[in-house]
């Protein structure tokens, strides 16, 4: 991190991201969302916004292992930390990927990778979730076309994939 | 005319009759499992959206919105912002090359206002337009212009719209008053006063609907740039071919050809938003700022501002219903005044007459105007007939004490006639003859436990101290806009994948995979040989894929192509394929006829003698250089040093085209033969006024399935909206400022996941749709019939009746006397 200015605020920062496991420098400043940086700095649209104010999961992303609200954090907290998006998921042909086509988990899709990205956060921590726990790690992803059943069907599956069965 | 020209002018006619061509088998239409084409792209996070267009040198321009609900510009001063760094336009109402009105939106041409001086309601997007670096920038430099405001004064209430000196809401389009008489709504079937003297009860009621709203998780926005004389554009339309003859109307005229239009995907459009004048300004205002600064111009409205506006529904209904004993309605009478209505008001039995045999009606819609932003169809116009059935059976039942179910029935027809009138329609159509209604109900009245779980209004209270209650409605299936949907499709040398050719928008509805389905079963090609390719500047312009049209309208053309498309292979298939001066060359099937030949799953074969067979690749043949190399006048170039024996592919380019026209079925087009009922199960506490919606089962006569998936997704999909719609969405203003009070996703309640308990999906085929192959569509039903369906079951549930929607826990609380 840079140091501050004489007020004490810092305005930008030159930070260091590692990104689905490619490591970049970006500078930003001190008000970019996460989202904002990685949609419009480094092209990964895959990361949505929708309501803008940490409602909805349509930018979920993970970082430190958790689902993180993209729109909701600044890049400049997250110095050093890796992230992982949907694009990063799909790169790894995670399973949920086929499973969401499979169960037909979209309808307009804005909101999908959202779903996707707090799906994988799930399964990484809980490789067997219960109908009622995939329903609580879900329950903060808004879809306005309605697909919510299928989600359940989808991760479930992705879940028996990644066991083996 | 020829023959082919002949039978395609044919074909574009709409069906009015049964479906001429049904398939004797169907191996890729209907059959549960059918990989959806758009999932991978959207699953992954690289489908493409308007919002996602990043182009070099984009700038970005945002508006600056009303805070008042009524009021107009005196005076602005843009300096300051102007000035802001970053800041590279600020287009001013009052500029000199902005048209007093430019046609923007609708489903036809015609003039509005491109930036208003005069907003009429809170948030209008008014005055001016900034652009600037980035949105950041442009919505800070908002803040540094100066607006002398005059207020004027500003109705909210529809009913207080309506009194003698109440405020006029929009005097530059209503002058005078805020109801406009030509545009009330009159419908008159039979004498409702003879009919009210022959019931033996008569029952009036009156609820509210209150303003929902659509919410697009991709906020409105649009990119306009100029490439020299050409521009280029993306927008977020549900009608791209729309939008294309608005924008050639501008700057004096733009040749079509000389527009270069992107449609991507889009974060959700239900009908309504595409079709506002006010979406388009926008795009008028980006057009003009970049082709001052010749850069690219990217036009957004912020989240707070997706919320303004609303479904048509939005209003007051009274009704008054008389029946005999048994549950026969002999008239009714309704009154309805909605608000805003930006399309044309839709009257409130319509769906009444379509689908009873209920012989005396009379109805009044009026439409009035208030300071909220425009109301669209949106999934769809429809509803406020809808809520006409919901409620209208419902009372009648809970007054006489019977099961709903059963007074639909007693009461299901068309036209005032009953179902032996509509039975020999059916016939005579070439339809077949089913009680489509009948088998919806005893179908969902299974799958919900109807029977053993129906009981008597505020009977039955659950273990958890809740009150059960179970509600019913129902309707017909409707596929009705008026349209046209041009199709083409190609087959592709070297390996004879056929691509469908549309200017098509996807609204998620799986239309892509729905007509690849078609084209695969008509052509005899696998269904990974095909694929659906939206464009937008080669013609072929579909019929939108909202208003559920989308099969029967877009699907007839696609059907009807690939059986245009299928006869020329198999014409060609035994037509010599070439004859040069140095030869000619035999049919690929010699001395064989068309009708002596199939063709399966990418194979041309001899019906009697399979063995005889090649594949349409190997039929059509390569590309370029390794195919017909031919001199001007059909000579093998190459004939000197390959020989005659030159592996030659003298077929044609594979092409064909088709198109399909459907009237508007609103008005006494098409009798209404497919039904769809749906079933609700809550709990109710009444204490807190809370209801949980514990089970929905939707049974929808589609009369057939094309694409499984896509008709359950509508099923399910639609029912967790319209929960939303009946149970918590409300747009809620400040009486006294007019402000929008809940203009974002944390106030605005759309439904979770964990909001709405299992739902129930079953597709009835009765063959009864006029599409093709007998379907009828589906996308806008569901949604749209289910709002008002809540409140029957919380009247079944305690025993009291709400007298609003969103049933929130003070409505209930209030029909319970505890509010």
């Amino acid at each position: 991190m840079e140091h501050p200015k004489d007020d004490g605020l810092v305005e930008e920062a030159l930070i260091e991201l590692i990104v689905n496991g490619d490591a970049c420098k970006i500078r930003v400043q001190a008000n970019w969302t996460m989202d904002y940086v990685l949609r419009e700095k480094l092209g990964l649209t895959g990361t949505k916004e929708f309501c803008g104010q940490g409602a909805c999961g349509a930018c979920a992303v993970i970082i430190g292992g958790r689902p993180i609200l993209a729109c909701m954090t600044l890049a400049i907290e997250c110095d050093g930390q890796a992230v992982e998006t949907v694009e990063g998921i799909a790169r790894a042909k995670h399973p949920l990927i086929e499973a969401y086509v499979k169960h037909h988990c979209m309808q307009c899709g804005f909101c999908t990778p959202g779903f996707v990205v707090t799906a994988k956060a799930l399964l990484d921590k809980n490789p067997s979730p219960t109908v009622d726990e995939i329903k609580e790690a879900l329950v903060g992803n808004l879809c306005r076309c309605g697909t919510y059943p299928q989600h359940i069907k989808a991760v479930q599956e992705a879940s028996r994939i990644l066991r083996g069965g | 005319m020829n023959n082919e020209e002949l039978s395609r002018m044919l074909e574009s006619f709409d069906n009015l009759k049964a479906d001429k061509y049904p398939l004797k088998e169907y191996l890729n239409i209907g059959r549960p499992g059918v990989r959806r084409m758009d999932g991978v792209e959207k699953a992954s996070g690289a489908a493409r959206y308007t919002i996602d267009v990043q182009l070099p040198g984009m700038l970005h321009g945002r508006f600056l919105t009303s805070p008042y609900p009524h009021a107009e510009i005196m005076s602005m001063d843009t300096s300051e912002a102007e000035k802001a760094p970053g800041v590279r336009a600020v287009l001013r109402y009052d500029d000199p090359e902005l048209p007093e009105k430019a046609s923007l939106g609708g489903h036809e041409p015609g003039p509005a206002v491109v930036l208003p001086r005069v907003a009429h309601f809170q948030g209008e997007e008014v005055g001016a337009f900034v652009v600037a670096d980035s949105e950041e920038i442009a919505e800070e430099a908002l803040d540094l212009i100066k607006v002398e405001w005059k207020q004027r004064p500003f109705v909210l209430d529809p009913e207080e719209a309506t009194k003698h000196g109440a405020p006029i809401a929009n005097p530059e389009a209503l002058p005078g008053t805020n109801v406009d008489p030509q545009a009330t709504y009159i419908e008159k079937h039979g004498d409702v006063e003879k009919g009210f003297a022959a019931a033996d009860k008569i029952i009036e009621f009156k609820f509210y609907k209150r303003l929902d709203t659509w919410v697009g998780p991709e906020r409105p926005c649009g990119v306009f740039r100029w490439n020299g004389e050409t521009a280029e554009v993306w927008i977020k339309q549900q009608r791209p071919h729309i939008a294309k003859r608005h924008i050639a109307t501008w700057f004096g005229g733009i040749p079509m050809n000389k527009i270069d239009l992107h449609c991507l995907y889009q974060g959700a459009s239900f009908g309504g938003w595409s079709q506002s004048q006010w979406n388009l300004g926008g795009h008028y205002c980006a057009a003009l700022v970049s082709r001052r600064l010749q850069r690219p111009v990217k036009w957004s409205f912020s989240q707070r501002e997706d919320f303004y506006g609303g479904e048509m529904d939005d209003g007051v209904y009274d009704y008054k219903v008389g029946f005999k004993l048994d549950g026969t309605i002999t008239a009714i009478e309704a009154h309805a005044l909605l608000t805003n209505q930006w399309l044309p008001v839709f009257g409130i039995l319509k769906h009444v007459h379509d689908n009873t045999r209920i012989p005396n009606l009379y109805a009044k819609t009026e439409p009035v105007q208030v300071n909220k932003g425009p109301c669209y169809a949106t999934r769809c116009e429809q509803n406020s007939n809808c809520h006409s059935m919901t409620q209208i059976f419902a009372r009648v039942a809970a007054e006489l004490g019977m099961d709903p179910t059963e007074i639909a029935l007693k009461n299901d027809g068309a036209e005032g006639h009953d179902m032996a009138w509509l039975d020999q329609r059916k016939a005579e159509m070439g339809f077949p003859v089913n009680d489509s209604l009948r088998e919806c109900i005893e179908k969902g009245k299974a799958a919900m436990d109807w029977d053993n779980k129906w009981h008597a209004p505020g009977a039955k209270m659950l273990s958890n101290g809740r009150m059960h209650g179970l509600g019913f409605t129902w309707s017909h299936e409707w596929d009705d806009s008026a349209g046209s949907a041009e199709i083409a499709i190609y087959l592709e040398r070297n390996d004879a994948t056929a691509v469908i050719l549309g200017c098509h928008s996807d609204v998620g509805v799986n239309a892509q995979t729905a007509y690849c389905q078609v084209a695969a079963d008509e052509l005899g090609l696998r269904m990974e040989d095909v694929r659906f390719k939206g464009q937008m500047d080669a013609g072929f312009y579909t019929m939108t894929a909202d208003t559920s049209t989308n099969m029967s309208v877009n699907g007839a053309a696609v059907r009807h192509c690939a059986r245009l498309l299928k006869k020329k292979i198999l014409d060609l298939a035994v037509a010599p394929r070439g004859v040069t001066q140095l030869k000619s060359f035999p049919p690929a099937f010699p001395g064989k006829k068309a009708e002596d030949l199939e063709i399966k799953e990418g194979v041309i074969y001899e019906k009697a003698n399979p063995a005889n067979r090649m594949t349409v690749a190997e039929f059509i043949g390569p590309s370029g250089a390794m195919g017909p190399l031919l001199s001007t006048i059909g000579e093998p170039v190459w004939a000197g040093k390959e020989g005659v024996n030159y592996p030659l592919r003298l077929t044609p380019p594979i092409f064909e085209h088709a198109w399909h026209i459907q009237r508007g079925a609103y008005i006494g087009v098409r009798l209404r033969l497919c039904r769809q009922a749906h079933f609700m199960e809550v709990e109710v506490d009444p204490e807190t006024g809370e209801v949980e919606i514990t089970h929905i089962v939707n049974a929808n006569d589609v009369g057939k399935a094309i694409s499984v998936e896509g008709c359950q997704g509508q099923q399910y999909g639609g029912a967790i909206m319209a929960a939303g719609r009946g149970h918590s969405e409300e747009v809620v203003h400040d009486p006294n400022t007019g402000v929008m009070l809940n203009g974002n996703l944390l106030n605005y309640k759309i439904p979770t996941m964990m909001d709405v308990g299992p739902i129930d999906t079953i597709l009835v085929e009765s063959g009864m749709g006029y599409g093709p192959y007998g379907l009828v569509g589906i996308g806008e039903d569901v949604a749209t019939i289910m709002p008002t369906l809540i409140g029957t079951a919380i009247h079944n549930a305690i025993g009291a009746w709400v007298d609003g929607y969103p049933a929130t826990p003070d409505v209930v609380l209030k029909a319970l006397g505890k509010a």
